[in-house]
């Protein structure tokens, strides 16, 4: 049986550069809002790219609502440094005298691996903490996560923290992450790729250290970009016969061509990702009027929600 | 065998001694930095391609069954020859070590635990490896040429920071204080220092723990040794990078929000006074059919198709479904990247390479995609 990612409360989405990750964890967390889910798609530093998907201002530190309970924000170190240390402080004005010192921002800045703790925190935070009056603020929380290295590096970083320290504040907030990120009913990792040569072999690469590393094991793949091919099987063999007779028919014979050697090429990629990753494959297909991006990502939750949905467990 | 030098991008490449390729993540940088390195190595010289990723993508490209740490030799026919090196980080950081620290700190370093993340394993130490790298094999004077692979996202632009950041860490007073607490005891003027130590380190060590800024510590007192040496590094990386025999090469495809992006690298890299040379756009779309064609009746097509297909009223359309469908990704790809022209100065070329119908993973594609991107030079 598949898990349910709908059931999950902190769903990430890691995988190879320039993969569409963004892309995917947004048509997500769009999929959970519509099921009346409260959802904080969460980026971390990064450049936002999802204010320009849903049409939107550039998305900062400030939390934005981007549509019904669908809320975006995107987490710097400093300002996920300056809510931490608020929280566990609990006076704004020791945190201005200390934190706001620059001598003292240079040593936080200079501190190795500072920055993915206290992001991978404030994701904790939301996901397992945070409440409005007696209730959960928030349902789902969905993690643009960085690309593999650098995924990695966040992943990892409360394990770093736990075999240097033995005990004391950060050692309980790096144990408590580490048990969040290991439990597959609270955490769900998820890898997007496409179905090419280098990025199913980082794919790979990547369950495994998850695996092996951090004990996670990778829920589902998002393959990304899924040409399908218009063609039967007689008329493309046909097609790779003929001769070009006019230059009408030779632009048309181009493209046809180039698709199905795309269609072929992905095909023989998507056997091999089966072979390499036991992991069952949501498809999202290629969409070539990349004009109106909010309505893409409409159709692309619509999709994963449908797939998700015929993998068993989901009603 | 002559090989092309008339391209601006080949101009570009041949009066270098340092080329470095940024751009966001999936957008071919890895290969791209492959087809230089083997350009220049075609004409004759020696060249290294040093790649930073962990994904050992180059190796595939090159050919080569495995990728290590020591500079390989591609075992291709030409003029000169080509080197590929994939860092190793930890080794990286253990040679910094060894070089600049005294004997007695050597192994109180390399044993330190926290020293064994920061070498290995945490965000901006792998640029800063690859700095380092950079300029010993430049220093090395073995290579006529060096093409570095960097690490994709934002992150690429840690790499041209990492130097600055690990210099002004090391030479910030924060650190000082807190490996040389002494130092600071009893002046005056010092901010928060003022207040006293103690009180900053019971409020500091509330969040970090107080073993953790003990270990922290611990390891900066041995590392401070090399303080000088790294600091004397940063800056020598900086000065070679923005000298003229440096270039940066900004890669991309054809995607808006992947352009806006390298428009964000260049207009970066061009406020740090490192020069970008040229933008290298990947995957581009260059063929279709014309709207004329498209409006066209398909009855035109399907009488054309009659003796070759069962249904070639259905083939034509399909046809012409799919060739409209790519007319549009070409009109896209140049619309987008004319805005990328209109918003850099003229001189620096753009030049873009058509999508292949395969991926290159071979040494066959790697010299294919050499003709186009050279030979063939395509410009916006």
């Amino acid at each position: 049986m598949k898990s349910d990612l709908y059931k999950r409360r902190l769903v990430l989405f890691t995988g190879k550069g320039g993969v569409g990750k963004t892309t995917v964890a947004s048509a997500f967390a769009l999929s959970c809002a519509k099921r009346g889910m409260k959802t904080l798609l969460m980026q971390v530093n990064a450049k936002d790219r999802i204010g320009a998907i849903f049409n939107q201002d550039p998305i900062g530190e400030e939390m934005v609502e981007l549509g019904p309970n669908l809320y975006c924000v995107n987490s710097t170190p400093a300002s996920a440094m300056r809510e931490y240390a608020l929280m566990t402080l609990k006076i704004k004005i020791i945190y201005r005298a200390v934190f706001e010192n620059k001598i003292v921002q240079s040593f936080l800045n200079a501190i190795p691996g500072i920055s993915e703790l206290v992001l991978l925190g404030k994701a904790y935070y939301h996901a397992a903490v945070e409440k409005r009056g007696k209730k959960r603020r928030w349902d789902i929380v969905v993690l643009d996560a960085p690309a593999t290295g650098h995924g990695i590096f966040l992943l990892k970083i409360p394990s770093v923290v736990t075999s240097i320290i033995e005990s004391g504040h950060m050692f309980e907030e790096a144990e408590r992450m580490k048990a969040m990120l290991e439990d597959p009913e609270f955490t769900s990792v998820n890898i997007v790729t496409l179905l090419e040569d280098l990025p199913i072999n980082e794919s790979k690469m990547l369950s495994e250290t998850l695996q092996e590393e951090l004990n996670i094991a990778v829920d589902y793949i998002f393959a990304n970009k899924v040409l399908s091919n218009p063609f039967t099987e007689e008329e493309e063999n046909t097609l790779h016969r003929l001769e070009d007779s006019d230059t009408l028919l030779d632009s048309l014979f181009q493209s046809a061509r180039f698709h199905g050697a795309r269609v072929a090429s992905q095909k023989k990629y998507a056997d091999i990702l089966k072979e390499k990753i036991d992991c069952f494959t949501i498809e999202i297909p290629y969409f070539f009027d990349g004009a109106d991006r909010a309505e893409q990502i409409e159709k692309i939750s619509k999709i994963i929600s449908t797939q998700l949905n015929q993998t068993g467990e989901v009603e | 065998m002559s090989v092309s030098t008339s391209g601006k991008l080949a101009e570009l490449v041949s009066r270098k001694r340092v080329i470095i390729c940024v751009g966001s993540g999936g957008v071919g940088k890895t290969t791209t930095s492959a087809i230089i390195a083997l350009q220049e190595a075609k004409r004759g010289k020696k060249v290294i391609v040093l790649t930073i990723d962990p994904a050992k993508r180059l190796a595939n490209a090159l050919g080569l069954a495995s990728f290590t740490g020591k500079a390989q030799k591609v075992e291709l026919e030409m003029e000169g020859e080509l080197w590929a090196m994939m860092l190793d980080m930890k080794a990286c950081f253990d040679e910094v070590v060894v070089r600049y620290a005294p004997p007695e700190s050597r192994d109180e370093i390399l044993s330190n635990r926290i020293y064994e993340y920061f070498s290995t394993s945490l965000a901006g130490t792998q640029e800063y490896a690859a700095s380092e790298r950079l300029y010993q094999l430049y220093e090395s004077g073995e290579y006529d040429l060096i093409v570095l692979d960097t690490p994709p996202t934002t992150h690429a632009l840690d790499f041209l920071e990492a130097p600055n950041r690990l210099g002004d860490a090391v030479n910030s007073r924060a650190l000082q204080w807190l490996y040389k607490p002494t130092v600071f005891a009893g002046k005056k003027g010092l901010g928060v220092f003022s207040m006293g130590t103690t009180y900053v380190v019971r409020i500091l060590s509330k969040l970090t723990g107080a073993q953790l800024l003990e270990e922290f510590s611990t390891f900066l007192s041995a590392f401070s040794t090399l303080f000088d040496g790294l600091q004397e590094r940063g800056k020598a990386v900086r000065d070679l990078l923005s000298r003229d025999e440096s270039t940066f090469i900004v890669v991309s495809t054809p995607d808006p929000l992947t352009l806006k992006e390298a428009a964000f690298f260049y207009e970066k890299l061009g406020k740090d006074q490192n020069t970008v040379g040229a933008f290298v756009i990947n995957r581009v779309h260059d063929f279709g059919i014309d709207d004329e064609d498209l409006r066209r009746p398909i009855v035109n097509i399907s009488t054309k198709l009659d003796t070759q297909f069962e249904n070639p009223r259905s083939v034509a359309q399909k046809l012409v479904d799919i060739a409209s469908k790519y007319s549009t990704l070409k009109k896209q790809d140049f619309r987008a990247m004319k805005d990328l022209k209109n918003n850099v100065s003229g001189d620096v070329p753009i030049v873009y390479m058509p999508y292949f119908d395969r991926d290159i993973h071979n040494a066959e594609g790697l010299e294919r995609a050499r003709l186009e991107l050279f030979d063939k030079e395509k410009r916006i």
